[in-house]
């Protein structure tokens, strides 16, 4: 019986990263799929600390915010950098992943229209930081931080798949970001789950255009 | 994190960027995300506020007691976060038209702290646990902001307030909120309130 359970909608959202996190630790976990209809209506909302998914349960400790969660699963596998100096770059990283993913929700959920074509202009400036990780670390050959994989690998991972959906083509111009996602996505089990039925079915996000 | 640091009987180098200096000089393409703050740590350079926040929490024990404290104080952090992006968008972009609306959200965003402080000891304790964290000092700020900003608006909130005045109240931090660098320090930069 696995310790872990998601609870949120179904979408990968803000928890694709997890899930990836977990499925490339070999970690199993429970979903429990909350419909729009029934988070509008239902309890659950109002017994959420702020009213919103995801919320996580590891046993008896339940977590809300996704980054939480992160740093949590980041703590509990050994994903958070070799010391203490790499955990505050990992940090940073996730930080900075987590500014995009606010932007790029921003666009999705309110002006994709009017606002995709500045977006992608500007994405390019936007993932000049993490080319620039990967470069000073044995040449984009690596990780964002270090030697081993961090929770913020598992961030940014998710972030590039998503907007490749998205935009197909988009990060072809970025050879080492396109690099970075081939090597990670070629880890055996993180390679299965991202062929799995569960994870290809499951939609980018939830608004009603594309 | 200048309370934090205060709070911890720690100095510091304040290296002071003007707008000017910051629109026509090299230093904010040399910053990792074109953003202040930049932070120094001997040879260790952090951008990221909240990256900060963590590093010192770590670094002063102010990071809970065990990992699950630690996870716990992740997510009040990130929910500071949250308002503390909310109000930076009223300020920085629509104040006279947003305000109305913000002040009557407020109370709404205001109460998940409420409940924490209520769950952690009837409120007479910290956000998470016995101890002081950095969430803490990054919530107590935005609590001060709101009453620069607004005067009054916390006072249908007596739990908060205490929080507040309680924090305040710790000697090395008094010190520091009553300090002319920190009194003389504008809330934000924008040019209305």
């Amino acid at each position: 019986m696995p310790p872990y359970t998601i609870v949120y909608f179904p979408t990968r959202g803000r928890c694709e990263a997890m899930r990836m996190l977990l499925a490339d630790q070999g970690q199993s976990w429970k979903e429990e799929v909350v419909t729009k209809e029934s988070w509008l209506q239902g309890p659950l909302k109002a017994s959420c600390l702020y009213g919103q998914l995801p919320k996580f349960q590891d046993g008896d400790l339940t977590l809300y915010q996704s980054n939480a969660i992160l740093r949590h699963l980041g703590r509990t596998f050994g994903l958070y950098g070799k010391d203490e100096r790499e955990a505050a770059l990992v940090d940073m990283v996730n930080d900075g992943v987590e500014d995009i993913r606010r932007h790029c929700s921003q666009l999705i959920y309110r002006s994709y229209e009017e606002g995709k074509a500045k977006y992608f202009q500007e994405l390019p400036g936007h993932l000049k930081p993490f080319e620039t990780l990967l470069i000073q670390n044995q040449e984009g050959q690596a990780f964002l931080v270090g030697d081993q994989i961090s929770f913020a690998d598992y961030n940014l991972l998710d972030l590039l798949l998503n907007h490749q959906v998205l935009a197909p083509g988009c990060l072809d111009s970025h050879p080492l970001l396109l690099a970075y996602v081939a090597r990670l996505s070629a880890r055996p089990k993180l390679k299965a789950y991202l062929a799995s039925p569960e994870h290809v079915n499951r939609p980018v996000h939830g608004a009603q255009k594309i």
